[in-house]
């Protein structure tokens, strides 16, 4: 025989050999898992690179570990048998997850894993060669017991004139490469107090959630394996607090961690060098405690009154909010010198809000206790509320415009209906500042609301007044600091037109709520709230002229006619009601039947729980989740997407919420391929975290 | 409810780890016990005193545990105390119905079967005493001198694997240890990363 068929026939093996070993009956089993060599190429050229990965499918609840595997276990190694010339370079760990064994805690991997390695290849190769490479993988597999594992795998591939990835893999190990931590330089540092191993770091250019941030150092005896206390620093960035390790001789020069945050399945890692401080660290910022120690997935009861304070001072900025305070606050500066009434305006202002806040969380917990299936945002749930607001919203716009004012002249107007110079109006101020905050339901109060449903009723109720007492805060201050309010503009004229703009964000909030009411019944529903708007306009203009016969009567009427427009919605769902439908990404109604269908059938699924009044959610669907890279990767990954609608009530929505510890919506879900946990993404997309977290669910 | 009894849990899982991070540390006097061995007898760390004492923590079950009891390193170090008149004591703190639990006629069955050389076999089934000494793996080892202080914790030798071959090779720090505490020396390594399976405390 000839030398070129034999060739020829070396190749043709080879990549036989190739693709069988793409199929997953390749995977060689040990004790409690099952593992694999791959490679990201079919075909290999000389002087190249090609990066392989050593693939673990571990068994339900077993894991192997980390380079640093913590309190007990041991790393997986790799030694590697190349031709002259090659050579493999380390493992490309990914960020690890803690692994609690009793009181132990172990840095390690659940589920289907990849262990990137990228082999240099020797410029020797010719083109007809075929690349061996042979590597014996060990490792300690580990449930509670544990069991030492090894295996000896090959890769036979041809070399080439030209790379030629291979289809089933290339993709998969190209995001087990991009998994890897990538180093940055933030400026990191790092120092031993006491039993205590103290990091500071100035997270550069980047936002860490302090709520689910973690440390993992790559050395061993520095710190313990517990998840540390994270807390903002004195002066900025954020400084980790976690006991020294057991085994911990001296504090080397320079340290090397992981900072992982984010929910699982859209966990963000890097690495940074911490060198040893010379000089003490920051103190934690008073308040600034962020992070619980120890696990416990949820928020704590500090951290979600932190949040609805936080949250409460984010509302006072909502369109539906602004226009409504900013006046309350020019009259404020306008009485800057009656100080004792400022003060008392102030705190029947704080009271009003209190006392809404205390009744729609009353009202909410009561509810619940007598076993409805209701979260935060409930009231936006039923028609009338959502019309209401509206017609609230046109009634306020319409006042700022002129069309009527109420208790007459323009330093009591220039707060109009909610600016009643007497304590009464104050405090209505605060309820309506209320009753116009709740459609806008700022990021932060979603986890804080869903922890507070979910406890006991007192803790519920604290952590909705904490809310409260942040919608009030800036009033409030205003009101008890002169000085502050002098700072503001001085009122003059132009006052009135500053107020007359301020009309244009509520006639777009009641637009906004108008949308959501065509939702929830259709457009013979919204037509009807239409007509009703324009009797409460009508009624307006008679109650704003100063004169005329029939002005009683026409108030009246108008009134009437509106409130006979709201009484006579439809039920929610009725005729007309259109599904939201926001984009044209492909998607499913949701259903838990179907989730579990689809789960079935081994493919990933993304759940996504959303409503037309949810601000956050229709905001996360326009940045990340309706781009064409983000249909493209639905459908390269094979992955399911499934909407559910909260726009009304629906039990079983609210019921799939609470396993999740939420009571409100957005919630994303991405359930992995082949079954396993599923992982919870944060409120706030990004179209890379989307992308990063469809990629890794479908590789396990 | 579900959300309290996890942060519950969190909590006490935070506690657990503060228990495990020993109240044991080189230089200082290691933790009293008092526990039985398998033979119903009691020991306790006082009744040592003026006599160097090694603890062992144990897994007979455990492949690390096997690692060096298989090729008899573990007994060849038991026998070499004895010898030494260093008091050897193997302590098993895993929980009832855990991998490797033993009462005391399985640790006697162990140390005939494997040939142990220890003063005695400690039964530490509430995990007590190796949460104590933050015991975290199988083997751990601990070196007290004769006034009680802790000399050594860490590791039985420099080569985490579960390899039998590789104990030629490894430096022995609980052997060196004791080298040095003989020779009136201060131990040279004295604190080292543990590596091995878990104690299977109880959850």
């Amino acid at each position: 025989m000839r030398p070129l068929p034999i060739l020829l026939c070396a190749a043709w093996l080879a990549a036989f050999a190739s693709v069988a070993s793409a199929q997953d009956e390749d995977l060689v089993r040990r004790d409690h898992l099952s593992v694999q060599l791959v490679a990201a190429d079919r075909a290999v050229v000389p002087g190249g690179t090609l990066d392989v990965a050593l693939r673990l499918v571990h068994d339900a609840h077993w894991h192997t570990y980390w380079l640093n595997p913590g309190d007990s276990g041991l790393a997986t190694k790799l030694a590697w048998t190349l031709p002259e010339g090659a050579s493999a370079g380390p493992i490309r760990w990914p960020a690890p997850s803690r692994l609690p064994l009793g009181p132990l805690i172990n840095f390690g991997y659940e589920g289907d894993l990849l262990l990137p390695v990228r082999i240099a290849l020797p410029a020797t190769l010719a083109p007809g060669d075929t690349f061996s490479a042979t590597v014996k993988a060990s490792w300690l597999v580990c449930k509670e017991e544990c069991i030492p594992g090894d295996a000896s795998l090959s890769l036979a591939l041809p070399v080439a004139e030209r790379a030629q990835p291979d289809p089933d893999w290339s993709a998969r190990i190209g995001a087990a490469i991009a998994a890897e931590p990538p180093r940055v330089d933030w400026p990191a540092r790092i120092a031993r107090e006491g039993e205590t191993i103290v990091v500071a770091v100035e997270p550069a250019g980047a936002e860490l959630d302090a709520a689910t941030l973690e440390v993992f150092p790559l050395p061993t005896q520095v710190m313990a394996t517990a998840r540390g206390r994270v807390a903002a620093a004195d002066g900025g960035g954020l400084r980790i607090d976690t006991p020294i390790s057991d085994a911990f001789v001296e504090l080397p020069a320079q340290v090397d961690l992981l900072l992982v945050d984010g929910a699982a399945g859209a966990r963000r890692a890097v690495q940074v060098s911490a060198a040893a401080a010379t000089a003490p660290l920051p103190s934690a910022a008073q308040g600034g405690d962020a992070g619980a120690a120890g696990g416990g997935d949820g928020v704590g009861l500090l951290a979600a009154l932190l949040f609805a304070l936080a949250g409460g001072v984010l509302l006072n900025l909502m369109p539906c909010v602004f226009p409504v305070l900013s006046l309350k606050a020019m009259g404020l500066a306008a009485h800057a010198h009656e100080r004792p009434r400022a003060r008392r305006h102030g705190l029947l202002y704080l009271a009003g809000v209190l006392a809404a806040f205390a009744a729609l969380a009353g009202t909410l917990i009561a509810l619940r206790a007598a076993g409805e299936q209701l979260g935060w945002g409930f009231q936006l749930q039923l028609p009338w509320v959502v019309g209401a607001l509206a017609l609230l919203m046109l009634a306020m716009g319409l006042s700022l415009s002129g069309v009527f004012e109420i208790g007459g002249g323009w330093m009591g107007a220039g707060q109009s209906l909610a600016g009643r110079d007497d304590g009464r109006g104050a405090f209505f101020t605060g309820v309506l500042a209320v009753l116009v905050a709740s459609p806008c339901t700022a990021p932060f109060m979603g986890p804080a609301l869903g922890f507070a449903v979910t406890q006991a009723p007192g803790v519920a109720l604290a952590v909705f007044l904490a809310l409260g007492l942040g919608l009030a805060l800036p009033i409030v201050l205003l009101s008890f600091a002169p000085a502050l309010a002098q700072r503001l503009p001085r009122p003059g004229a132009w006052m009135q037109t500053f107020k007359q703009a301020m009309a244009f964000p509520l006639y777009l909030t009641a637009v906004w709520l108008l949308w959501v009411l065509g939702r929830q019944v259709g457009v013979d529903g919204l037509a009807l709230l239409l007509a009703g708007a324009v009797a409460l306009a009508f009624s307006l203009w008679q109650l704003g002229r100063t004169g005329g016969a029939w002005r009683g009567v026409g108030i009246a009427a108008g009134f009437a006619g509106a409130l006979a427009a709201l009484v006579a919605l439809p039920a929610p769902g009725g005729a007309g009601a259109a599904p939201a439908r926001a984009d044209e990404v492909a998607w499913e109604p949701w259903s838990p039947e179907r989730v579990a269908s689809l789960r079935a059938e081994g493919r990933p699924v993304l759940v996504n729980m959303t409503a037309a009044w949810c601000i956050t959610c229709l905001a996360n669907e326009r940045v990340a989740l309706s781009s064409d890279a983000f249909q493209q990767r639905l459908a390269q990954t094979g992955t399911a997407y499934l909407k559910g609608d909260w726009t009304q009530r629906d039990a079983r929505i609210t019921e799939y919420l609470a396993r999740f510890g939420r009571n409100g919506v957005p919630l994303y879900v991405l359930y992995p391929a082949g079954g396993g946990e599923p992982d919870v993404l944060p409120q706030l997309l990004t179209p890379d975290l989307v992308d990063a977290a469809l990629t890794r669910a479908a590789q396990r | 409810m579900m959300r309290i009894a996890s942060l519950a849990a969190g909590l006490v899982l935070a506690l657990g780890s503060v228990t495990v991070h020993a109240k044991a540390q080189v230089g200082q006097p290691a933790p009293a016990f008092t526990l039985t061995d398998s033979n119903g007898k009691t020991h306790s760390l006082a009744d040592f005193k003026g006599k160097t004492v090694v603890l062992e923590w144990t897994n007979a079950e455990c492949p690390f545990v096997k690692k060096h009891y298989e090729p008899k390193n573990m007994q060849t170090q038991q026998g070499e105390a004895k010898t030494a008149e260093v008091v050897w004591l193997t302590v098993n703190s895993g929980a009832p119905g855990k991998q490797g639990h033993v009462d005391g006629a399985g640790a006697n069955a162990i140390i005939a079967s494997t040939g142990g050389q220890q003063a005695a076999y400690l039964l530490d089934a509430s995990g007590e005493t190796g949460k104590a000494y933050g015991a975290k793996t199988t083997p751990h080892m601990y070196v007290i001198d004769g006034e009680g202080t802790l000399r050594y914790a860490g590791a039985i030798d420099s080569n985490p694997s579960a390899d039998p071959a590789d104990i030629p090779a490894a430096t022995q720090y609980v052997r060196n240890a004791l080298a040095d505490l003989a020779a009136g020396r201060p131990v040279a390594v004295a604190n080292t990363q543990p590596y091995g399976c878990s104690v299977k405390y109880a959850n």
